[in-house]
């Protein structure tokens, strides 16, 4: 089994509902084609380094998984096929990897975040904020 | 004669350290735009090593994160022109 990651950018102008099935879509299509979905991260939305389709700003949701070369030829024609994905690009991670340690992998990620939960509540939300700001305010410095 | 010496003192310059090799806990990431855009002039050109001081194993690897990363949009192709 091999270790991929696949970030895909999506219209930022989805609703709430399409995206969600959007995801659903792909995240479904690990599990059919026997892969380990090991960490599904939702970026959000942010400002593009260029256009893409004219939109300005896109999706990033960031997918890292265990499968085979199937699996990823499939994502890729489906990404292809499907108008709501704007861009994708799959890397390899690891070429040799067992099925074993990725789910050991997510056991692991579950227990480190639930106790978390509980405490850090707060965090992820000031970090996300934080990851935003600075975006949009270095753009306006290099415009000035 | 005098001229060339104070030529060459004039090109003594300190040498440059990779800064990957310096800090090993520096990884280098195509989805780290941040560390990346250190790399690259404001017309999004990668910086060659000889102005950076990166060690060529360092270099390779960070162009072709840095050529990921335009491929998603985290860094751009073309720059702010004029």
């Amino acid at each position: 089994m091999r270790r991929y990651e696949t970030i895909f950018i999506a219209d930022p102008d989805l609703q709430e509902e399409a995206q969600k099935d959007l995801f659903k879509k792909f995240t479904n299509l690990i599990d059919q084609e026997k892969g380990i979905l090991v960490d599904f991260d939702d970026w959000g939305s942010k400002k593009l380094a260029y256009p893409i389709n004219k939109k300005p700003r896109g999706h990033y949701v960031c997918m890292t998984y265990g499968g085979t070369g199937e699996l990823v030829k499939e994502m890729e024609r489906l990404f292809r096929l499907d108008d709501r994905v704007m861009k994708f690009m799959t890397v390899l991670l690891e070429k040799d990897v067992s099925p074993e340690a990725l789910n050991q992998e997510i056991e692991a990620a579950k227990e480190e975040s639930q106790p978390e939960k509980e405490q850090v509540a707060t965090e992820p939300e000031a970090d996300a904020d934080a990851n935003a700001e600075p975006e949009t305010s270095e753009e306006t410095e290099e415009e000035n | 004669m005098a001229f060339h010496k104070n030529q060459k003192k004039r090109f003594y310059q300190r040498r440059k350290v990779c800064k990957f090799c310096a800090d090993s806990s520096l990884e280098i990431d195509y989805k780290d735009a941040k560390t990346l855009k250190q790399f690259i002039t404001e017309r999004g050109k990668i910086i060659p090593r000889r102005i950076t001081g990166t060690c060529a194993r360092h270099q390779r690897v960070l162009a072709t994160a840095i050529k990921q990363s335009r491929t998603i949009a985290l860094l751009p192709y073309v720059g702010k022109l004029g």
